[in-house]
C-alpha cells in the first residue's frame, strides 16, 4: 500500500524539498491547536542537503527554517534502515518499531579510535563487542543484513558533571556517531591516532555540505535502560549491549548485558554550508522532564518524580562515587531550565500531528525538537562562534547540569565546542571526538 | 524620526564603531533597546530635564538630514554650542557603549585629575558587549570566544572590530 510519503520518497531529493514548501492537499489535517488549513509537513526519508530559507529574513525566521531543518534531520536519520546508512525507502518511519533507522548503521566513535591508534574498520564494518560481552552477535533486525554490534560503553555526561540516573535508577547511556562523510575525513587524514593528528599540519576541517550533497553528520544519543513503570510503545527501542566501561570511573568493574534500551536524547550536528560553526539540533523525549515555571502535568516522567520529598535536589548529579554497575542509584530529579519557545512548541506539534497521521501510534510522535542553535554571524571575523542563537541550548539528558543561562558555564553547543582541539592542541572543528585518539 | 535607528546613529557617531556592529541586522543581544532605556532614564533623573534626550536625537537626526559627514556631526554635538548638559549626556553614552556601565562622574576642580567617575553594570551582558574589549582586539575578562591558542596569534585587525 502506497501513500504519499512513499510517493514522494521516489521524487528526486530538490524537488522533494521544494514540495516541503507548499501546500500538499493529502497532507492537509486540521490538528489541536492548528488553524485548520495549515497544511502539515512532508516526511521524508531524505536527509536534507541545506536549510530552506524564506524572506524575509529575522532571527525568528531564520530560527523557524533552521527547525524546519532539524525536523527533517531527524525524520530522515531516524528512517528504518535498508543498508548501512541508506533510509528503507519500502515503509515509512515508524512502520518499523525497534528496527534500526539510519543513523545507527552510522560509525560509532568505540569504532573510530581504537588502542593504540590503530586503523579503525573502513565505512560498514564494525568491531565486535567487548569481550566481557561474549561472542553473541546481536539479532538481525528488519532486512539489514547485518546489525552493526550497538555498544553503550558511556554513562558520563560531559566534563564530567555527573551521569544521569532514571526513576529506576539506571544510569544513562550514551553514544557519539558519525556519518560516513565526517568518518571517511577522519579515516583519509589519518586522524584517528595521536600521531596521525601529529602529523597534520593544519586544524581539522570537515567536509561542508552543499546544495545537493550532506556534510558531515555527528551524532550523539542517549538512551536509557526500559523497566519497571515505562511503556515501551513510546520509545524508539533497540537491542544494546549495556556495558560497565571500567575506564569511565575509578572501581568500574567491566561488566555487559544485552539489553533493551529506549531513545530519550539526540543531538544532531550538521556542518551546512556558509556555517563552518555547524548547525545543532537537538530533540527529547517528550516525558524526560517538566520544565521550570510550567505545569507539572505527568504522572510520569523519565527524569522526575513528581510530588517527591526525599529526592535530590533539582539537576544535581548523584554523589560520588560513579558506578553505572551499581544495582541502584537515586535517580536525578531533572527540570528543563529554558523553556521551549511558542513557534517550536508549534512546529513539534505540527510535525507530531504528520508522524502519527503517517503511521498511527508511531513512535515517533513522543519526540520533540528543543530548538536549533546556529551561528547568526556565521562570517564574523572577530567572533569565532558567530553569535549563536539561541545563546543557549541545553538538553536534559545530556547537558542536565550545565542548564542555563551564565555564559562560558551554561550549555551553548557552538560555544563550547568552539574550545574543541584534537591531542595536537590544534583546532579539532568544532568536535571533541578527536581528543579520543590514541 | 523612528527613535531607535536615530539612536544608533547617533551611538555610532560618537564611539566610532559601524551602525551594523553596534545592531547588527540579526541581533541576538539586542544590547541597544537596554542601553536607550538606561540612557534616556538616567538623563532624565540627573538633569531634570524630560526632553534633553530627544534634543539630543533631534539635532542628530537634522545634522544627519543635513548631509554632514559623521565627524562633522561629532564636532557639532559635542563642541557646538550646547550646553554642558547635553555634552555630558553624549559623553555618557559613550561611556555606556564602551563599558556597558552607567557612569557617576564626579568632578573636582581644581584638583590632579579632576575628579573621578565611578559606574554601574547595567548586566552581565553589558559587561561582555562593552565596546572596550573590541577596541583592545581582546575580550572580556573571563569570556573569550577565541579558540584555545589563541593568545600565540595576531589578533583580528581594529577596523574588524570597529566596522569602520
Amino acid at each position: 500500500m502506497k501513500n504519499s510519503t512513499l510517493l514522494f520518497s521516489a521524487l528526486p531529493a530538490a524537488l522533494l524539498l521544494s514540495a516541503c514548501n507548499t501546500t500538499a492537499t493529502e497532507n492537509k489535517q486540521a490538528t489541536a491547536g492548528q488553524a485548520a488549513t495549515t497544511p502539515l509537513p512532508v516526511i521524508s526519508p531524505v536527509i536534507p542537503a541545506d536549510a530552506q530559507f524564506h524572506e524575509p529574513f529575522s532571527l525568528e525566521s531564520l530560527q523557524h527554517d533552521f527547525d524546519v531543518f532539524s525536523w527533517e534531520s531527524f525524520i530522515a536519520l531516524n528512517w528504518p534502515a535498508a543498508s548501512v546508512g541508506v533510509a528503507d525507502t519500502s515503509v515509512n518511519i515508524g512502520q518499523k518499531p525497534g528496527a534500526a533507522t539510519v543513523w545507527q548503521t552510522y560509525k560509532e566513535s568505540r569504532d573510530i579510535f581504537l588502542p593504540n591508534g590503530a586503523t579503525p574498520p573502513p565505512w560498514g564494518k564494525d568491531l565486535p563487542p567487548p569481550s566481557v560481552c561474549g561472542d553473541q552477535d546481536l539479532p538481525v533486525l528488519n532486512q539489514i543484513a547485518k546489525v552493526p554490534n550497538n555498544v553503550l560503553d558511556e554513562s558520563a555526561e560531559p566534563f564530567q558533571t555527573g551521569p544521569l540516573v532514571d526513576q529506576n535508577g539506571q544510569y544513562t547511556r550514551f553514544e557519539i556517531l558519525t556519518n560516513d562523510v565526517m568518518f571517511n575525513y577522519i579515516a583519509e587524514k589519518n586522524l584517528y591516532s595521536k600521531s596521525g593528528q601529529e602529523a597534520f599540519a593544519t586544524e581539522a576541517d570537515f567536509p561542508f555540505g552543499t546544495d545537493s550533497q550532506v556534510g558531515s553528520i555527528m551524532l550523539k544519543a542517549s538512551w536509557k535502560v526500559l523497566g519497571k513503570n515505562d511503556a515501551p510503545e513510546k520509545f524508539h527501542t533497540t537491542k544494546a549491549y549495556v556495558y560497565d566501561n571500567p575506564d569511565e570511573h575509578a572501581g568500574v568493574k567491566a561488566a555487559c548485558k544485552l539489553q533493551t534500551v529506549g531513545l530519550v536524547g539526540f543531538h544532531i550536528g550538521t556542518k551546512l554550508k556558509g556555517n563552518p560553526q555547524w548547525i545543532w539540533s537537538t530533540f527529547e523525549h517528550v516525558d524526560n522532564a517538566p520544565t521550570q515555571g510550567e505545569a507539572i502535568n505527568k504522572k510520569h516522567y523519565n527524569y522526575y518524580k513528581p510530588d517527591c520529598t526525599d529526592c535530590a535536589a533539582v539537576n544535581t548529579p548523584p554523589p560520588r562515587p560513579w558506578n553505572p554497575g551499581n544495582a541502584y542509584t537515586q535517580p536525578t530529579q531533572v527540570m528543563r531550565v529554558i523553556p521551549l519557545d511558542k513557534p517550536t512548541k508549534e512546529l513539534n506539534a505540527s510535525y507530531q500531528a504528520a508522524l502519527e497521521k503517517l503511521v498511527p501510534g508511531s513512535v515517533w510522535v513522543n519526540y520533540e525538537l528543543i530548538s536549533t542553535q546556529w551561528p547568526t554571524n556565521a562570517d564574523s571575523k572577530t567572533d569565532p562562534t558567530g553569535a549563536p542563537a539561541p545563546a543557549f541550548l541545553a538538553n536534559t539528558t545530556l547537558e542536565t547540569y550545565i542548564q542555563g543561562t551564565v555564559r562560558q558555564t551554561s550549555s551553548s553547543c557552538i560555544q563550547c565546542h568552539n574550545n574543541a582541539t584534537m591531542t595536537s592542541g590544534k583546532f579539532s572543528d568544532f568536535t571533541y571526538l578527536l581528543q579520543r585518539a590514541q | 524620526m523612528d527613535i531607535m535607528s536615530t539612536f544608533v546613529g547617533l551611538s555610532s557617531v560618537l564611539t566610532g564603531f559601524a551602525q551594523d556592529i553596534l545592531a547588527p541586522r540579526l541581533d541576538t543581544t539586542n544590547i541597544k533597546t537596554l542601553y536607550l532605556q538606561s540612557w534616556t532614564e538616567n538623563i532624565t533623573q540627573e538633569t531634570g530635564d524630560a526632553g534633553l534626550v530627544n534634543t539630543i536625537l533631534q539635532q542628530y537626526a537634522e545634522l544627519q538630514a543635513a548631509g554632514k559627514s559623521d565627524e562633522e556631526i561629532g564636532e557639532q554635538l559635542m563642541n557646538g554650542n550646547n550646553s554642558p548638559a547635553f555634552v555630558l549626556a553624549c559623553q555618557k553614552l559613550i561611556f555606556l557603549w564602551y563599558m556597558g556601565a552607567w557612569p557617576d562622574v564626579n568632578a573636582q576642580p581644581g584638583t590632579e585629575t579632576g575628579g573621578f567617575t565611578t559606574s554601574s553594570l547595567l548586566s552581565a551582558e553589558s559587561y561582555t558587549s562593552g565596546l572596550v574589549w573590541q577596541v583592545m582586539q581582546a575580550h572580556p575578562m573571563g569570556d573569550s570566544n577565541y579558540r584555545y591558542g589563541y593568545w600565540a596569534e595576531q589578533p583580528p585587525a581594529l577596523s574588524d572590530f570597529t566596522g569602520n
